[in-house]
């Protein structure tokens, strides 16, 4: 049992909000009236005969209206109305204008739910020519004919750039942040500065290395060693055997190079000089 | 004079033998024993003389036999006496002239005296060698032999600790004793003993490599049977990698280990460099192989031995890298060519190493115009040419061959770069700094005979080599001014001693300036030529013949004027009568033909533009006097690239008058835009046209110079703000990428800061650059956009106190720049780039933010950047920074740390060129007040260049500089006036003048055979020989 609510319980799923607000008038009164709980059922109960009652009010009023040639009822129609029906109307007015009524609000707007468009894939054919206009258009060329499944990606040039730019730039920040936390850092002002850290530099005895052999940018290395394989289609009658005399040469050259030969063994007799 | 000092030697070097064994990376101490064998020329005399420095000499015998004893004095261990307080430089250049004159070993002397006793007497008898044998050692080395240990964890092998010799001109004196001087040349053996991990590379041929008999070391026996001179020796350990060369299998390469693949990628042009030269010079390369070390930390690019070249590692390079190309090449092939000039065939004494030199850049220079281009090649003259001039109109003129004038002072190698600044009249630079300085206009003259005179030479050396075992024949092998042009003479019939005597023998250039009047009534160019400066500093007069080269409608006409007054007026009478209806196309000197638009000329001249000396024939200084129009011609349409730069300079010196005009503009841009411009023309005249457009920024209108032409030549097709992924296969279109940014980011709105469209658009270029389907690295172009960034920054608008200024002050263009550069700056941490080029970049840029006010002063950014085991580069440039700072607002702290960087760095490159960048931009100049200007200072670097660094001669003259870029050649302001007694001593200086030849008195005592011995102190040179004696060590 809930206690009185100025608004209906809400029953899940869609209300008509004309009910929703009887209902409320309803739960209004009973409030007014002295009670502080309701069974759901006997509002409910209550509520229907509210709305009985209204709508039989507004069918006689318009029946009224009606006879009398209009098609806006005007309040006499309402007072014939409720005459016909034996409601007095004495008590009306006052229960119009009694203190501490209770207010009820006004029903929220309810959001225009978006029509969801009918998936629509491709381009429709328009008639052709002797096809009348009026006549209903074609319906979805996947339907009928082959089309393919999958959406074209953006092929916009400045686009894709826009984005592997971004790209590029928001790891590249998120890395240079990652490390400005982590490790040691220079500041570029005398007070205390998060926004623009410096990474210290770590001595590296053999800077040679790192800096000779840069690790920024990843190239293959294979453009090489095709251009060497085209060479040698290109020059396959005799010549590969003349490359081969090369190489046997320049083996045999390395052999040669004094840097190369296998040391010697110390002299017996150590002679100095 | 050379003929007396050959005679006055009473010996000759035969042969020598170098053995070290005790090499030790751990301690850093060498122990070796040489032998020298003499061949006296005499039948007696008392003394031999030895250079040698900084070792421990333990032990000297004559004939292995007879021990004797000697004595050891170096002047560059204090050059000035202890009790002087003079500090002015005339003073320290005089004491180190005399010096360096007291043990230069051209006229016989050195530090080691070994005194021969009576008893020794029966040895010398004419042409009887006789045999010197020196047991020595050497213990950390200041200079000479440097040691390259870094401090990581593992062992010798894994560390790649090596270590290699090295000197400033002829040093070899400082790590074995010699005869340190080119002319006394022999043959050789060297024998090694090293670690069995490392390779030990020297000069000649590797004979064999033998255990030692505990197995754990090995011997290297080298033979060098072509004879040379001690400063060709050198030697260089390491546990190397070896590459022999697929090309020519006389060639080896060593590397550092893990550098192989970078080695194999830089050394396969090193073929074509010997394959030109071989052709040119038509004889085969002298020696039997040829070996190049790379190293690290090495003193300068490149040293050149004998049969072998010290490289430095930063010259090797990957295929991906383009800048580094050229200068690596162009090393390599000097290297070669010094094999050549330099160290096969040796020069006779200092005075001549302008040949020796100048024909190996000569060489070397051929072959870049072989392989980089006619208009690289030209360029690269022209540019030499600009600088010499420079430097002598700063500091005077330049003699090469300064041993033929006798009035002049004749300075030993060791003091001649220094001493330039302090002679009083005779200052003379030798190319010490400049090595260059004889080629350009060598060049000129020479161009076409000389392969011819130099092939000459070689066979001459050649057939010295054949008859070897007489020493007196080789002498062929030194090449001495008289010599070449003896033999220039024999093969070309040419007499070039005028020339030599012009420009040779006498330093400084000559300097034109030229104006002309067109005569439309007698059709005739009324040309005014005037030697307006004669008489300042590096310009002299110049008398015989000038060409000067006409462009006019018709073609152009080369006119050779004969130059005699100060000021000569000429009458040139013009070919082309003015038909400008006729639509003609125009002949240029080249042959070629083209149309102009000629509505910008004067409407009666027929001139277009005109040139004086354009081949550059001599060394001069031109000063063109032409209407802007006629600039405009010449940078459009004149062919030569010589022609172009000066029409740009002119241009540039028009936009700093203001006198701009838009018709200006539209060359510059024609030309930025001409494909078939060279490329450095292109990207001067975007340089130009940053400053036009600057100069007329009020009428400006349209989008920001050069903005459309990149767009055109680098944005996308269909979105031209995005640039395009890179792609460098067009050398051209790269370089002009690199500058156009950092042309445009010169630009300045009218109140004086960048405007807002080209700030956008640099950041649009840092956003967008993608070079992920490149073929090359890109690290060069992100060095330059970081550039870009540091000329887009001008001054702040408001200056706060240091102190308060946070990063919420920064205005947002300058946030932005700074998010840039902090980024790249700690992205590089972790994903170094080549060489670090744009750290180095970034750390400018910081540099230029403090110094416009938007960042504070501080110091310790760059100083951790200068400190020792970061990348030789990355510290050059934060010493650079560094040394920006102190004029301004520079700390006494920030002073001494640079000073201590320059007196105890352990790599000797960054203390010369700390001290090289802080003379280039000295914190103060001559008379200025300042605060870093005080006693401190003054007593600091006295000390540093008196007796903080008695091996380095190179750091010790650099030190020089700095003094006299700060206090000239006068005693310091704020040192106070010496006392009576001490002013007295200037002048009479402690030790007196040159005059007397020493050995001639030596001689005298010769004759009489004195038996009782004289201990060599009293000579005049040495009055303080008395200080360290016999044999115990001195450092």
């Amino acid at each position: 049992m809930a206690a009185v609510p100025l608004v209906t319980v809400e029953t899940p799923g869609t209300v008509d909000p004309r009910r929703k607000t009887l209902g409320a008038a309803v739960a209004g009164m009973l409030q007014e009236a002295g009670f502080t709980a309701f069974e759901k059922a006997a509002l409910g109960t209550l509520t229907e005969m509210l709305q009985s009652l209204l709508s039989e009010i507004g069918r006689s009023t318009r029946a009224y209206a009606e006879l009398a040639y209009r098609t806006e009822p005007v309040s006499g129609d309402v007072v014939m109305a409720l005459v016909d029906m034996g409601i007095s109307m004495d008590g009306l007015q006052a229960f119009r204008s009694r203190p501490n009524r209770v207010v009820i609000t006004a029903p929220a707007q309810t959001v225009d739910m978006k029509q969801h468009n009918v998936l629509q894939v491709g381009d429709k054919k328009s008639h052709p020519a002797h096809i009348p206009e009026h006549l209903p258009s074609f319906p979805d060329t996947h339907t009928y004919c082959f089309s393919h499944t999958y959406k074209q990606p953006v092929t916009e040039y400045e686009a894709i750039r826009e984005k592997a730019a971004a790209q590029k730039r928001d790891i590249e920040r998120a890395l240079t942040k990652y490390s400005a936390k982590t490790s040691d850092t220079q500041n570029l002002f005398f007070t205390d500065d998060k926004e623009f850290l410096l990474v210290s530099v770590a001595p590296h005895p053999k800077s040679y290395l790192d800096a000779l052999m840069p690790r920024d940018q990843v190239f293959e290395e294979e453009e090489e060693r095709k251009t060497k394989k085209k060479r040698r289609i290109v020059n396959e009658e005799g010549e590969p055997i003349q490359e081969k005399d090369k190489l046997n040469e320049s083996q045999e050259g390395e052999l040669d190079n004094p840097y190369l030969r296998p040391v010697k063994m110390p002299r017996k007799v150590k002679t100095k000089k | 004079m050379k003929k007396d000092r050959e005679v006055q030697k009473p010996y000759k070097l035969s042969h020598q033998i170098l053995s070290l064994t005790g090499i030790n990376f751990v301690r850093q101490t060498v122990i070796g024993y040489t032998e020298l064998t003499l061949i006296p020329s005499k039948d007696s005399f008392r003394y031999i003389w030895l250079n040698c420095k900084q070792c421990c000499v333990y032990r000297v015998t004559l004939n292995d036999t007879l021990e004797v004893t000697f004595q050891y004095f170096d002047p560059f261990l204090e050059v000035c006496p202890q009790e002087s307080k003079q500090r002015n430089l005339e003073f320290l250049n005089k004491s180190q002239t005399t010096g360096a004159l007291s043990v230069d070993p051209e006229i016989g002397r050195g530090e080691l005296v070994i005194i021969v006793p009576s008893e020794a007497q029966h040895m010398i008898q004419e042409g009887k060698p006789l045999r010197v044998g020196v047991e020595f050692s050497l213990e950390k080395p200041q200079s000479g032999l440097h040691f390259v240990v870094p401090s990581t964890e593992g062992t010798l092998g894994e560390k790649a600790a090596h270590c290699f010799t090295y000197g400033h001109e002829n040093s070899a004196r400082l790590w074995f004793p010699c005869i340190d001087t080119w002319s006394e040349v022999c043959t050789w053996r060297l024998e090694f003993t090293v670690d069995d991990f490392m390779t030990a590379v020297s000069c000649g041929d590797l004979q064999e490599v033998v255990y030692t008999q505990d197995m754990r070391r090995k011997t290297f026996h080298y033979h060098l049977t072509t004879p040379t001179c001690a400063p060709n020796i050198a030697l260089a350990v390491g546990p190397f990698e070896i590459y022999v060369d697929p090309f020519m299998n006389e060639i080896t390469h060593f590397c550092l280990p893990q550098l192989l693949p970078l080695m194999k990628a830089t050394s396969k042009y090193l073929h074509e460099a010997f394959e030109f030269y071989e052709e040119l010079l038509s004889t085969r390369y002298p020696y039997a192989c040829y070996k190049q070390v790379y190293v690290d930390e090495a003193y300068s690019d490149l040293h050149s031995y004998a049969t072998m070249s010290i490289l430095d590692v930063n010259l090797l390079c990957s295929n991906r890298i383009i800048d580094q190309v050229y200068q690596t090449r162009k090393t390599m092939a000097l290297c070669v060519a010094q094999q050549f000039f330099g160290c096969f065939l040796s020069r006779q004494a200092w005075s001549d190493a302008w040949l020796t030199t100048g024909i190996a850049h000569y060489l070397m220079s051929l072959y870049v115009k072989k392989h980089f281009g006619f208009n690289d090649y030209k360029d690269w003259i022209h540019h030499e040419l600009q600088e010499i001039i420079e430097y002598e109109e700063r500091f005077g003129g330049i003699v090469l061959d300064p041993s033929s004038s006798p009035n002049e002072p004749q300075n030993g190698p060791n003091v001649s770069s220094g001493s330039t600044h302090s002679g009083s009249k005779d200052t003379f630079y030798f190319s010490v700094k400049n090595p260059h300085a004889c080629s350009p206009h060598y060049i000129g003259v020479y161009y076409k005979k000389a392969h011819l005179v130099f092939n000459k030479h070689l066979s001459l050396a050649l057939i010295a080599v054949t008859n070897k075992g007489h020493p007196a024949g080789w002498s062929h092998m030194l090449v001495s001014t008289e010599t070449f042009t003896k033999a220039i003479f024999t093969v070309t019939g040419k007499d070039i001693t005028v020339f030599c005597d012009q420009w040779v023998r006498q330093g400084g250039h000559a300097k034109f300036n030229m104006k002309f009047l067109f005569n439309r009534k007698r059709n005739i160019v009324e040309m005014t030529i005037e030697q307006g400066y004669i008489g300042e500093l590096g310009i002299r007069r110049y008398v015989g013949p000038l060409v000067v080269w006409i462009q006019e409608l018709d073609g152009t006409f080369k006119h050779t004027l004969q130059i005699e007054h100060q000021v000569s007026k000429k009458e040139i009478v013009c070919h082309s009568k003015s038909r400008r209806n006729k639509k003609k196309k125009i002949p240029l000197c080249t042959g070629e033909e083209v149309d102009m638009d000629l509505s910008h000329l004067d409407a009666d001249s027929p001139v277009l533009w005109l040139r004086l000396d354009p081949d550059m024939t001599m060394m001069r200084a031109v000063e063109v006097e032409q209407p802007d129009n006629q600039w405009q011609y010449q940078l459009r349409h004149e062919r030569d690239v010589t022609a172009q730069t000066e029409a740009i300079n002119a241009l540039h010196r028009l936009a700093r008058l203001g006198a701009v005009t838009s018709e200006m503009r539209n060359t510059l841009n024609a030309v930025l835009e001409n494909e078939q411009c060279f490329y450095k023309i292109r990207c001067r005249s975007a340089h130009c046209l940053t400053q036009v457009a600057n100069a007329m920024v009020a009428n400006w209108n349209g989008p920001p110079a050069m903005m459309q032409i990149f767009r055109k030549m680098f944005g996308a097709f269909s979105c031209p703000n995005i640039i395009r992924q890179h792609d460098f296969t067009s050398l051209q279109n790269y370089y002009i990428l690199k500058t156009l940014p950092v042309a445009m980011a010169g630009l300045r709105n009218t109140h004086k800061s960048c405007p807002q469209e080209v700030l956008g658009f640099l950041m649009d270029l840092f956003k967008y650059s993608d070079n992920s389907k490149n073929r090359y690295s890109d690290n060069y172009y992100r060095a330059s956009l970081m550039d870009a960034l540091a000329a887009a920054i001008s001054p702040a608008p408001v200056q706060h106190d240091p102190s308060t200024i946070t990063s919420d002050t920064l205005t947002e263009n300058i946030r932005r720049v700074l998010t840039e550069v902090t980024r790249y700056l700690n992205l590089e941490k972790m994903l170094p780039c080549y060489k670090y080029t744009v750290t180095a970049s970034c750390l400018h840029a910081i540099r230029v933010l403090q110094k416009n006010g938007h960042l504070p002063t501080k110091s310790d950014i760059f100083k951790a950047y200068a400190a020792y085991p970061q990348y030789i580069d990355v510290r050059v440039s934060a010493v650079e920074q560094l040394v920006d700072m102190l004029s301004k607002d520079g700390h006494r702290e920030d002073m001494d740390y640079l000073l201590t960087l320059a007196e105890t760095d352990p790599v000797p490159r960054i203390r010369y060129l700390t001290l090289y960048s802080l003379a280039k931009n000295p914190p103060f100049l001559m008379g200025q007040s300042h605060k870093l200007d005080n006693e401190h200072l003054v007593e600091r670097l006295w000390n540093l260049m008196n007796s903080g660094q008695a091996c380095d001669s190179l750091v010790r003259c650099a030190v020089m500089d700095l003094y006299y870029a700060m206090y000239g050649r006068r005693r310091p302001a704020c040192i106070p006036a010496s006392e009576p007694a001490l002013v007295l001593n200037l002048r009479k200086p402690p030790h007196p003048p040159i005059l007397p030849p020493p050995v001639i008195q030596i001689k005298e005592e010769d004759v009489v055979p004195v038996v009782k011995q004289e201990p060599p102190s009293e000579d005049p040179f040495d009055p303080k020989n008395e200080v360290k004696i016999e044999t115990q060590s001195f450092q």
